[in-house]
């Protein structure tokens, strides 16, 4: 009690609350796709891979994240686009 | 006028269903509606030591189901608050040894007999959770402010939808001073994993365990929150739909600021 009390004073924050919320939604949609961790990072990396070819990306700022909307998960890819690779895309082509 | 059955149910066990129910059928029942209600948790039943009814068992629902009483010898009356009944469930069958359309059979009969039912479900999503289910119309799922119950909750939420029942949920044992200091998930945080309308809140309340000790209804024990939360929700579920949900908050008390600013 005195130790929190201290620590409030100091500024320090708890907020396991926080990270309760975080957990438990990706917990509910690992839930529900049946899909695990490593299959989710797998994916990004094969999505990063498929893009890269078209576009140069920000690899460190991709983001993979799954928003829940009553009944439906949708799978969300937010990247910014650096520039396109015009020629490596008709390359591949 | 048929009544309306209701199923409360969570996944995870220990997070408040026998006492939502027995409270939210006593506040029913003082409201001047005819409530009975079920304990479905067949081999481990509570139902009746929490409301204090479990020296009045004869006769329990596996008797009634299969024709070895009638509903009125099982039906326990409360002496306390008129109108209220409880059906207790064996304590020597298993789950299996009832099926989900022996208990739509029943429901037919107790929705003539009673304004209110109120089907008090085991935990988990086995045979147990299916019969509880198989004769309510509505739903009213209970959980706590902690991941594994809130997960539980989800899953339970998903398999009633299956059967076509929006539940509507009460988060027990919120410890307002946890919420505050950021160490307990918000009401918001829980409605917003879960997506589900609420219908109501209660907070962490020692009363609980006191009213269970005694066998007396957590609505008739005087200044307990819960008791008072519950009273509202059943106000809620019957009659009332627009009744603010009030959020638990800290005492507003002298000593209560000084412990409120020392966080």
């Amino acid at each position: 009690m005195f130790a929190e009390t201290v620590q409030k004073l100091f500024g320090y924050k708890n907020n396991s609350g926080q990270t309760a919320k975080k957990r438990l939604k990706l917990a509910l949609i690992y839930d529900k796709l049946e899909i695990s961790d490593d299959v989710l990072k797998d994916l990004q990396r094969d999505i990063i891979d498929a893009i890269s070819r078209y576009f140069e990306i920000d690899k460190d700022a991709l983001q993979l994240d799954i928003s829940k909307s009553g009944e439906m998960s949708a799978l969300v890819l937010n990247t910014p686009i650096l520039s396109t690779k015009r020629q490596a895309a008709l390359d591949h082509v | 006028m048929e009544g309306r059955i209701f199923v409360i149910t969570s996944g995870k066990g220990g997070v408040g269903k026998t006492t939502a129910t027995s409270s939210i059928g006593a506040a029913m029942a003082m409201a001047g509606k005819r409530v009975v209600v079920v304990d479905m948790d067949i081999g481990l039943r509570n139902l009746d030591v929490v409301m204090g009814l479990e020296n009045r068992i004869v006769f329990n629902i596996v008797d009634v189901v299969k024709n070895k009483c009638k509903l009125s010898q099982a039906a326990i009356k409360d002496r306390r608050i008129d109108n209220l009944f409880l059906i207790p469930a064996s304590q020597s069958d298993n789950k299996t040894v009832l099926k989900p359309e022996d208990m739509v059979a029943l429901g037919k009969i107790l929705k003539t007999e009673f304004d209110i039912v109120l089907m008090d479900c085991p935990a988990g999503i086995e045979q147990g959770f299916e019969n509880a289910v198989a004769a309510a119309n509505e739903a009213v799922v209970i959980c706590t402010p902690e991941v594994s119950s809130v997960r539980d909750a989800d899953r339970v939420i998903g398999l009633l939808y299956a059967r076509s029942i929006t539940p509507r949920l009460i988060i027990n044992k919120i410890n307002p001073q946890m919420v505050k200091s950021g160490n307990m998930l918000s009401h918001e945080d829980v409605t917003d994993v879960l997506s589900i309308d609420l219908v109501g809140l209660v907070e962490s309340d020692e009363h609980v365990i006191v009213s269970s000790n005694m066998g007396k209804p957590l609505v008739m024990l005087e200044g307990s929150k819960a008791g008072q939360a519950f009273k509202r929700i059943a106000m809620r579920l019957d009659g009332h739909p627009d009744l603010p949900i009030q959020v638990p908050c800290n005492g507003t008390g002298f000593l209560q600021k000084i412990k409120n600013w020392l966080r």
